[in-house]
This record gives structure tokens, sequence and C-alpha cells, in this order.
């Protein structure tokens, strides 16, 4: 099943980063950018878990959370996402489960630098399976 | 004999091409969002996942062993109950109690076991992981088969029939009694993944419409497509209720009381997500046989405050035959259940719930319609 991206596209900020269109759809914050998709080649599916490749611009930053809710439902994931730094500002995220169709608002947490404590950024992107 | 007018063939085509039309007329004008939900219903069956956890899943031995294991009452504490007292062949694999009797009272709903392979979380409460933990927990519960792993591994080497069949299955029959009591359920698993529902008025019509066969999907009840139109749409029945099991494998308040006959109350998921996490035979423990690679969703489950009270969202397929429904199968009837949800007491549900769950006002046909619908989904 098709999800389509209702958030922000590509950004002429991520020209000033190592992003491409092959790295997924870019959420851009303050400091922060990061491009995602869904891992192994697969489609986000109603009550399927699946995964995220995550890309960071700068390639310091750190991942800090990946969640997601359905705002109009008042209600989130039956899950929380763990997630495994593979280097060069590139993540797995791991998880991931959508048990409803709807609209659903991906939060990504990340901060600029790989310091405990840093301010992080939070970077939103609403999808909609149908 | 008398000759036939000539106007006669043209009588009978006239006469044919009213009847298609009059079907193709029984046919709703679902719209193409509509369309795209009830083909989400299917098709059925659908391709088996064997289980990772269990490599006794699929193997011919293991589910000869499993059914044996089924019916027989010398698993339970005092050699009386059997899964099968229970989970009733001829009743889709329940009871048709509110409650479950077995050793003692219980105080859920039993659960049929036809499509029972392949689900994320089994039991109310979701407090097992996968078909064979799910088959180990009734062994050891007091008030249901009272047994444990020595009983279990005492029975399956001292019936020769049991001990032949397990050997035969490549379990170590002698083996430490905890790994045992595990092989015996996923033997009980490999039977019970083998119970696929068959299929459905509504499978019919679903294909039909996925072909583009008009005529073959006007067959199906114009009241039953009224109130699939319904399930999908206004009553938002299919949020959860998704896909072709009828289930999104996951948990939801409905406002169904959780207050226990006798005092206390049923905690729900968020007993169940705890279970899980003691449960020694769960999908991150060392009895299950992918060490724990397919263990996605235990790994990542959360437990929050709002799991109180939740349930499992039972499938839907072959429901006409395991009333009552609900936990704690309060609710006699079909009609019953769509009364629920049509005078819905909202006072009940979580305050810090979700938003989902409205009375739905329904008109005295419209709720007949969404009983035809779900009636669609046995055989």
């Amino acid at each position: 099943m098709a999800v389509w991206a209702l958030g922000p596209a590509l950004v002429s900020a991520a020209a000033a980063c190592p992003l491409t269109p092959a790295d997924g759809a870019v959420v851009a914050g303050d400091g922060v950018q990061a491009a995602w998709h869904v891992a192994d080649g697969q489609a986000i599916e109603i009550s399927r878990h699946f995964a995220l490749q995550v890309r960071l611009c700068p390639a310091g930053a750190t991942l800090l959370a990946v969640d997601a809710t359905m705002p109009a439902h008042r209600h989130g994931m039956n899950y929380r996402p763990s997630l495994q730094p593979l280097g060069d500002g590139r993540w797995r995220v791991e998880g991931l489960l959508f048990h409803m169709r709807g609209t659903w608002a991906l939060t990504l947490s990340a901060q600029a630098g790989s310091a405990p404590g840093g301010p992080a950024q939070v970077l939103r992107q609403t999808l909609e399976l149908p | 004999m008398r000759p036939v007018p000539a106007s006669l063939p043209w009588v009978l085509a006239a006469l044919l091409w009213l009847m298609a039309a009059t079907a193709q007329a029984q046919l709703l004008d679902f719209s193409p969002a509509e369309r795209r939900a009830i083909l989400g219903h299917g098709p059925w069956p659908t391709a088996p996942v064997p289980d990772t956890s269990n490599r006794l899943v699929e193997d011919a031995a293991a589910i000869a062993l499993g059914r044996r294991l089924f019916f027989d009452t010398g698993l339970s504490g005092d050699g009386t109950v059997a899964c099968a007292s229970c989970h009733r062949p001829d009743r889709a694999f329940q009871d048709g109690r509110s409650t479950a009797i077995g050793l003692g009272p219980g105080v859920r709903n039993t659960l049929g076991l036809l499509d029972a392979a392949g689900q994320r979380w089994y039991g109310w409460d979701g407090g097992t992981d996968s078909l064979w933990a799910a088959s180990v927990r009734p062994l050891l519960n007091p008030r249901e088969m009272a047994g444990s792993a020595g009983t279990v591994a005492a029975r399956l080497r001292g019936a020769p029939g049991l001990a032949a069949g397990a050997r035969q299955a490549g379990i170590a029959v002698d083996g430490h009694e905890a790994a045992v009591l595990a092989d015996v359920g996923k033997a009980l698993a490999a039977f019970q993944a083998t119970l696929v529902s068959p299929r459905t008025a509504f499978d019919d019509f679903r294909d039909a419409l996925a072909r583009g066969d008009t005529a073959a999907a006007a067959r199906y009840p114009l009241a039953a497509q009224r109130g699939l139109r319904l399930f999908v749409g206004r009553g938002h029945c299919a949020l959860c209720h998704a896909g072709p099991r009828f289930s999104n494998g996951e948990f939801a308040d409905i406002g169904a009381p959780f207050f226990v006959p006798g005092g206390g109350v049923d905690a729900g998921r968020h007993a169940g997500l705890q279970a899980l996490r003691a449960d020694p035979y769960n999908r991150l423990g060392p009895f299950a046989d992918d060490g724990g690679a397919g263990a996605v969703a235990t790994r990542h489950v959360r437990r929050e405050h709002r799991h109180f009270g939740e349930f499992k969202v039972p499938g839907l397929r072959q429901l006409r035959h395991t009333a009552p429904y609900l936990h704690d199968g309060s609710l006699a009837t079909l009609a019953d259940v769509v009364r629920h949800y049509d005078q819905l007491n909202e006072d009940r549900l979580h305050a810090d719930g979700e938003r989902i769950l409205r009375p739905l006002g329904l008109s005295a046909e419209e709720s007949a319609d969404l009983v035809a619908f779900l009636e669609s989904l046995s055989d």
C-alpha cells in the first residue's frame, strides 16, 4: 500500500548537504536535516512492522528518537522504535507499526552534534496511509 | 407439437437482459475509496507466514502429534480437561459460554482458534506473542488445565503413542521438562496453524468486485452491501477491524466493563504486557527457535497507562459461530454488538484514550444491515 507524504519535500537548504533524492523524503529543521525512506524496499502497510533508513545532515548529528502519532485520534504507536547508527550520518530505525489507516505524524528528534544534552530538533512529517 | 412463435427468442432475450439489468441494479455504487477499503479485506485465505520461532510448524509429524495432544485430557492437572474441552471443533473452536470453565471458573470469553496462525499477539490481553506460547499458557493456568512442566513432560513420556509421535517429530522427550513443555506447545501450535476458516459470501463478493464482475458481485445481498458500506465508512469499524482477518491485531478500549464478577478488575492489555515480559516462553526467551530474530513486536512493544482496560481487536470471520461476544462474553448476539456501538456510553471510555468511537446513531434498518454484513463473514 502506498504512503503519500503530505509534508515538506526536498527543500532548497538541502542543497548544502549531501542529501540526495535517493535518501528519501527530506525534513529540515534549524541546523539539522533528515532524509528517510522505508528500508528493505518495503512499503508501509497497515499493521505491519517496518523499518526506516534515515540519513542526517550534518553527518555528525545524532538521532535521538523516532515516533509517530495520529493527531486526529489522539493516539500514537503501540511500539517504541529502536535506533541503530550505521555511520556517516545513516541510521536504521526498527519497530515502527501503523495500526490504522489515516493521517500519521512522523517525528524525528535529532541534535546537531553528539554531545549529550545538546538542544534537540524535532522534525515532523505528515503521512497518509490510505 | 405446436410451432414456436418467431417472437419467442426475442422475448427470452429481453427477459434475460431485464434480469441482468436487475442484477446490476442490486450492486451499490461503491465509491473508489469504498472499493479500495473493501478490497483490503481480502483475498482470502491469505498466504501462510510460518512462525520462525517454531521449528515444528508445518511439520507433518508435529501436526499429527499436536492434533492428538489437543484432544488429550492427560495434559491437565487432574486428567479431565483437554484443549478441546473449551475449544470445541463443532463451535469454531469456541465453547459458547460467556466465560470459560476449565478446572476453575474463568473471567474471559474463549477465543476461537480458526485462523489462529500468524497473529502478533494471542489472548484477549495479548499476554503471549506466539501461538505456541499461547498454547503453553492454558496448560499451566490453574483455572484452565492446571498442569505444570513436570506433569506435561510426564504425560508425553508415559503415553506410548504420544512419546512415539513426539520422537517422530524430533522432540527430545527425555529433555528438560521446560523444553518439553515448549515443544508440546509448538506441536499444539503446528496443529492449530492448520485451522483456516473457509471462504464466505463476502469473499466471493470482494473477489468479484476486484475482477470487475458486477453480475457476480450483485449476488451479494443488498442488506449486506449496505452494512459493508457502513462498516468501511460512517461506522469506522474498519479502522480496527482491518485487513483480511478483520483485525489490526492490536488492542482497544470499546467501553466494555472490565469489572470481574466477584470483585476485582480485568486490566486487559496492561496486565497482558506484564505477563508477556515475565513469560519465559516469549519470543525473546530461550525456547524461541529463531533466537529472537523474529521478535520485532516483543522487542519494541510499549506499555502505557492507556492500555488499562484495552482488549484485543478480534477477527470477525466465522463470527456467527462464536457467540457470545466481547472479552467477557457479555453480548449474546451480533445485534447486541451493533447496539453496543450504536448506543456507546462515552463516559466509559478512557478520558485520555483515543477519539475514534462515538455512538453511531443507526436507524433500525441500518443496524439490521450491519448485522447482515457481519453474518456474511461466516460460512
